[in-house]
């Protein structure tokens, strides 16, 4: 179990980390998501100690983390993969890390044919692919054996094979019953492999829920339509209690009547309907509903006219800049 | 079950796990090739020199050869030294290595009875290996010493122990300044301090001065010390004192700091 409690995290005038406070408990994969610079690293560098926190307290199975003995066999973390001694071969970078935690050479063996090095094992990591460094830096956090596992952005810069493999690896690591926070900026990938979500935007705690709750807690649930006799189509919904907003192109967003109402509508009153899409609000507009306040370095959308007033039923962060 | 692993037992595996580290690398054999062949063929070169020069000046301190020409192994475990721990903090393992070992002074001390271990061993090697080829060409002069002549010893294994303080002094340096660069430039500025001493005004140059690490490892590796500098004991002190308070400040630093 990883506990957070209250942590606040100051660099000079920058405060990474604002009063977090969160638990990660077994058996589940945590995604822990949150835009660039939100503060992911720092809270998972503040658990493993390499960085004293301002205020507050970060605890693994209750104890401080610079407490623990041979911590390897309690926690697992890859923070950065590409962190290597380039001239070091991948089995005596394991060796030299399983050696300090009293990790034999068996089990250094075992966790480069699990990640497929073993034929690259005598080789200097000098030459190894993003993707080969990803797969060592899970074998030298799986050395321990550790109930726990932490991954900053395993994905990152990732090819497709690369993606599909660490997705599948930390799906049967949970199944296994270990307690998996994975880090990532990207939601799409999140919602492929966590069962509960802690989403922060500048260092602050936003949700902490299960993946399902944050979709259905978002509100936006409409249906499009497009139709040559829009006005008058609109006039009938809104009389039954609808509320219609018109898009840019033209085309109507509706709430509070469902598909096939309007449809039933528009074909008693012998009105021609080019287009009629239910939308269901997806995890990453979840998501940006979430954080899009919490953007720090936000782009402005080219598209976007100054002062154009954006579409509410499909928010997008290039949209806020007019709010 | 890991809570009860005894002290000693973890303390041994991390001294195991940086050996590992120190041998699996390249550079560390390139540098102790350095440290080792230059000075012994250098030290050839000198006494060679000394036998042949012509006339007779007063006489030359018969272990001046073996001391001159440890100036390029001083300078590769240094850099080793100082290697040891910047190539940790540029690469990013150390956030790996204090990951696996959260007492960073463990690590420290580790790293530091590793390499000392490695640069004694080679450092005697050198001295000794050395003074051998040494003698043997200034004999044929008469101009050589016997290992049996007092002073002699302990002078031959000072001679030695300037690997060992230099190796550990750039560790130490590494761990403060965490870059290789700066590192580097901080041992070579340390070592290169009596130059910039001998520009003070006259008695305080000298004064200062006999308180620098080359001054010091000149007192104690010669048969004949000078008398205007501290007596050899004192200078064994002061050299030895370097590395430890450069280890010292590594050992404060080093948990304070965010990593």
């Amino acid at each position: 179990m990883i506990e957070v409690d209250q942590v606040v995290k100051r660099f000079g005038a920058v405060t990474a980390v604002d009063g977090l406070s969160f638990t990660v408990r077994p058996g589940h994969v945590t995604g822990f998501l949150g835009p660039n610079g939100a503060g992911k690293t720092t809270t998972m560098r503040l658990i493993l100690g390499l960085d004293a926190p301002t205020s507050g307290a970060a605890r693994v199975n209750d104890q401080n983390y610079q407490d623990l003995i041979r911590p390897l066999h309690q926690v697992g973390a890859l923070l950065d993969a590409t962190a290597l001694h380039p001239g070091r071969t991948a089995e005596a970078h394991l060796a030299s890390i399983a050696r300090s935690n009293g990790i034999g050479r068996r089990r250094v063996s075992e966790m480069l044919e699990l990640t497929g090095l073993e034929a690259v094992a005598s080789r200097r990591v000098k030459g190894f692919s993003l993707g080969m460094k990803q797969r060592l830096g899970i074998a030298a956090a799986l050395l321990g054996d550790p109930p726990i596992l932490m991954l900053d952005e395993p994905v990152n810069g990732l090819d497709t094979e690369g993606i599909a493999w660490i997705r599948q690896f930390l799906r049967a690591l949970a199944a296994d019953g270990r307690t998996v926070l994975v880090s990532s900026h990207l939601m799409s990938e999140m919602a492929q492999t966590a069962d509960r979500l802690i989403v922060i935007g500048r260092g602050r705690l936003l949700a902490d829920t299960t993946t399902a709750e944050l979709i259905s807690s978002s509100t936006r649930q409409d249906v499009l339509l497009r139709s040559p006799q829009a006005a008058e189509l609109a006039e009938l919904m809104t009389a039954r209690g609808a509320t219609v907003h018109r898009e840019d192109d033209g085309a109507l967003a509706v709430t509070g009547l469902d598909a096939p109402a309007i449809g039933d509508l528009a074909a008693s009153r012998g009105i021609a309907v080019h287009a009629l899409i239910p939308r269901t609000a997806s995890l990453e507009d979840a998501y940006l509903d979430l954080t899009g306040e919490s953007v720090d370095f936000r782009a402005v959308n080219p598209n976007t006219p100054e002062g154009a007033s954006p579409e509410p039923a499909r928010p997008s962060p290039e949209g806020a800049p007019a709010r | 079950m890991t809570a009860q692993v005894p002290v000693a037992v973890r303390a041994r595996d991390v001294l195991f796990s940086e050996w590992i580290k120190l041998r699996s690398l390249r550079s560390t054999y390139w540098t102790l090739l350095v440290a080792v062949a230059t000075p012994i063929g250098l030290s050839a070169l000198v006494a060679v020199t000394l036998a042949n020069a012509p006339g007779h000046g007063p006489p030359v301190d018969p272990l001046l050869p073996g001391v001159l020409s440890l100036e390029y192994a001083v300078l590769a475990v240094g850099v080793l030294g100082v290697l040891t721990f910047s190539a940790e903090f540029s690469t990013g393992l150390i956030r790996t290595t204090f990951t696996a070992v959260p007492c960073r002074r463990a690590v420290l001390a580790a790293k530091a009875a590793v390499l000392g271990a490695v640069t004694l061993a080679a450092g005697e090697v050198v001295a000794f290996v050395s003074f051998a080829l040494v003698q043997a060409v200034l004999s044929g002069q008469h101009l050589g010493v016997p290992l049996s002549h007092p002073g002699v010893p302990g002078a031959v294994l000072a001679d030695g122990l300037l690997l060992f303080v230099v190796a550990v002094m750039g560790l130490g340096l590494g761990a403060i300044v965490r870059h290789t660069a700066g590192g580097i430039a901080a041992l070579v500025g340390l070592i290169l301090l009596p130059a910039i001493l001998a520009l003070l005004r006259p008695p305080w140059g000298a004064r200062f001065g006999r308180f620098t690490l080359v001054e010091a490892a000149r007192q104690v590796t010669a048969l004949h010390p000078a008398t205007n500098l501290f007596a050899p004991a004192w200078s064994l002190l002061i050299l030895l004192a370097w590395p430890a308070l450069t280890l010292l400040t590594a050992a404060l630093l080093i948990t304070r700091r965010d990593i």
